[in-house]
């Protein structure tokens, strides 16, 4: 009976001290690549608000749409800045360019 | 010989309850990532980096990129640590998969300790573009690394 009961006891110190640290086996990270150019404002804009605001499959069908909605719409927001953050730093570079000496590769960047 | 999946290292386990590895966005280790060919074979029994079978390429080091690490958290009784997404810019590489391992095990350096296999499905390539590897969604489901 004591035998029994030290038994169960272990069993009980195994389960609660079983931690789970696995992953799938299927592909859980997302490769995107891009062929002769970068990507656009647009396509990290995504990838950004993918990871901000993350909604289940098993929200609610109402809040599910709205919480959708706001992401599409977040997309825009931070492809927008994006936009001007790219502008700005080409800004920055013309400049860099054509104080070292070079006003023709410095038009190049400020007319891409 | 290829690669069958993703694998959390079990050398990496052992090395968590040793208190070997410290994802704290300050302070923590230098985890990198490096790409693989599908000629490379890992599985959970993995310990090391190699270079055997690394990809080579334009815009790619072998020993591959730093990651961002981002602050461990908890998610109802799931802790949980995530990458910031990792960019390869202006390469021309095929990689099939991919080692996160830590250089820095231990408060040592130059380690190679691995803490996870990951199997990108198919092969990918990048021409003269970028090639970014973006990590599931932090959360108690999802996350990279987690202990449910």
């Amino acid at each position: 009976m004591a035998t029994e009961m030290g038994r169960r006891a272990i069993a009980l110190v195994k389960l609660m001290f079983k931690f789970n640290v696995d992953i799938p086996k299927d592909p859980i990270v997302n490769i995107q690549t891009t062929e002769n150019r970068g990507f656009t404002p647009d396509e990290v804009a995504e990838r950004c608000v993918e990871k901000l605001i993350s909604v289940s499959d098993t929200t609610h069908p109402a809040i599910r749409d709205q919480a959708q909605a706001f992401q599409k719409h977040m997309e825009k927001v931070v492809a927008f800045y994006m936009r001007e953050a790219i502008r700005s730093d080409r800004t920055t570079v013309y400049n860099a360019l054509k104080d070292a000496g070079h006003p023709k590769l410095a038009e190049l960047i400020r007319r891409l | 010989m290829a690669f069958s999946g993703n694998f959390m290292c079990t050398s990496f386990k052992q090395e968590l309850l040793e208190g070997a590895h410290n994802f704290k966005n300050s302070g923590g280790d230098t985890f990198k990532l490096a790409m693989y060919t599908n000629s490379a074979s890992f599985n959970a029994a993995t310990t090391a980096y190699t270079t055997s079978n690394e990809v080579t390429g334009t815009g790619y080091s072998a020993g591959g990129l730093a990651l961002t690490r981002v602050d461990p958290s908890t998610s109802g009784s799931t802790a949980l640590t995530d990458f910031a997404d990792l960019t390869f810019s202006t390469a021309t590489v095929t990689a099939r998969g991919a080692l996160i391992y830590n250089t820095t095990t231990g408060s040592g350096s130059g380690t190679t300790d691995t803490v996870v296999v990951l199997d990108f499905g198919s092969d990918k390539t990048s021409t003269a573009g970028d090639f970014t590897i973006q990590f599931p969604t932090a959360d108690a489901s999802n996350a990279i690394i987690r202990i449910a």
